[in-house]
């Protein structure tokens, strides 16, 4: 199935599209995912329950969350009650290295996204202080990059042996299926797809 | 800067109130600049003749920030928007009066650098004390 892993909702404070309108756009569309994550900004967003979207679209539509590192920006996938008490999610001055372990401990996964942006991407920061130990995924395909900016995040990837995702970055409805995931496997929550990108059972796609 | 600090101490109250008489010409004015179409909007004479629901956030306070809020840019600041939560319909002729306040303080990082976003609420009411509108002005200065 192919979703895309990295999207903003009105939960984000520069997030533009409601959930429902991005069901609409997807299915209006006839885009190729059978659903996507909602990656709200330095936040996990419990409260809300789209169960029913799913339903009356088709889709899944599963919850994580972007938090704000030393390394630049990270997306959490598998986040839960213990993660949530592990760090402090609304901070800008996380530790990389305290996130990637934090989530390992408890069931979740860390994946560094838009690595090619300047200052809050994980290449400039690489080519300054050198790579941090545990990271395994990264995203390379970014819908909000500029440039050569999904280029350089290719060639990290493909230099320290990361496996790639794919996500649009979508903060507003039409950006929404830019990028995607593909995975090999059937994904019914959020504890599936950690255990898919821990096993490396996917490529980033795009068709745009 | 501790952003925490900042937060407690000017989030919360209201630093400045002024007001507002509606006039039929600007509410068409406005109507006309956003693209609306519907009569309702564009017509005067129509039975539910009313204002966009964005046209409060044309409106300005006599403060953007209370007296003595530190200053926080080195770099500099821009305007990152404005988002409207409609409530109720505003006339031609209504008094409107909008109450300033410093809703959130908060932090994040961008190509940029770091920012911090400060958002000023303006609550707008009639002259019957109704809620018509909530303006959140995000301003972004750069530490």
């Amino acid at each position: 199935m192919i979703l895309d892993l990295h999207n903003h909702s009105v939960a984000s404070d520069d997030g533009r599209a409601k959930v429902e309108n991005y069901c609409q756009w997807i299915s209006n569309r006839k885009l190729p995912l059978d659903g996507f994550v909602l990656t709200e900004h330095r936040q996990f967003d419990q409260a809300s329950d789209y169960r029913a979207l799913e339903d009356e679209y088709g889709l899944l539509v599963l919850k994580a969350s972007e938090v704000e590192t030393d390394y630049g920006h990270v997306l959490v996938y598998g986040v839960n009650e213990d993660l949530l008490h592990a760090f402090d999610f609304t901070s800008i001055n996380l530790s990389l290295e305290l996130v990637i372990k934090e989530a390992d401990r408890c069931g979740a996964i860390a994946v560094p996204c838009h690595p090619g942006r300047p200052k809050v991407g994980m290449c400039a920061h690489y080519a300054e202080r050198g790579p941090v130990e545990g990271v395994s995924v990264i995203e390379t395909y970014n819908g909000g990059s500029r440039g050569d900016e999904n280029e350089r995040a290719l060639e990290l990837a493909k230099t320290h042996g990361y496996a790639g995702i794919g996500g649009s970055d979508a903060h507003i409805v039409s950006h929404i299926g830019r990028y995607g995931t593909k995975i090999d496997r059937e994904i019914k929550d959020e504890e599936d797809l950690v255990r898919a990108l821990r096993d490396g059972a996917f490529e980033a796609v795009t068709w745009t | 800067m501790d952003i925490a600090s900042l937060k407690k101490e000017w989030t919360g109250f209201e630093f400045d109130t002024a007001d507002f008489v509606v006039e039929e010409q600007e509410m068409l004015d406005f109507a006309l600049a956003c693209g609306e179409v519907e009569p309702r909007y564009t017509d005067a004479t129509h039975a539910d003749f009313q204002a966009p629901t964005t046209f409060t956030s044309k409106f300005s306070g006599r403060r953007i920030l209370p007296k003595d809020f530190p200053r926080i840019a080195k770099r500099g600041g821009f305007d990152a928007g404005k988002c409207v939560e409609f409530h109720a319909p505003v006339r031609a002729g209504d008094t409107i009066t909008g109450a300033s306040r410093i809703h959130d303080i908060y932090e994040k990082t961008g190509r940029s650098g770091p920012m911090i976003f400060i958002v000023h609420r303006m609550e707008f009411r009639n002259q019957r004390r109704e809620l018509v509108s909530i303006v959140d002005w995000r301003m972004v200065q750069q530490p």
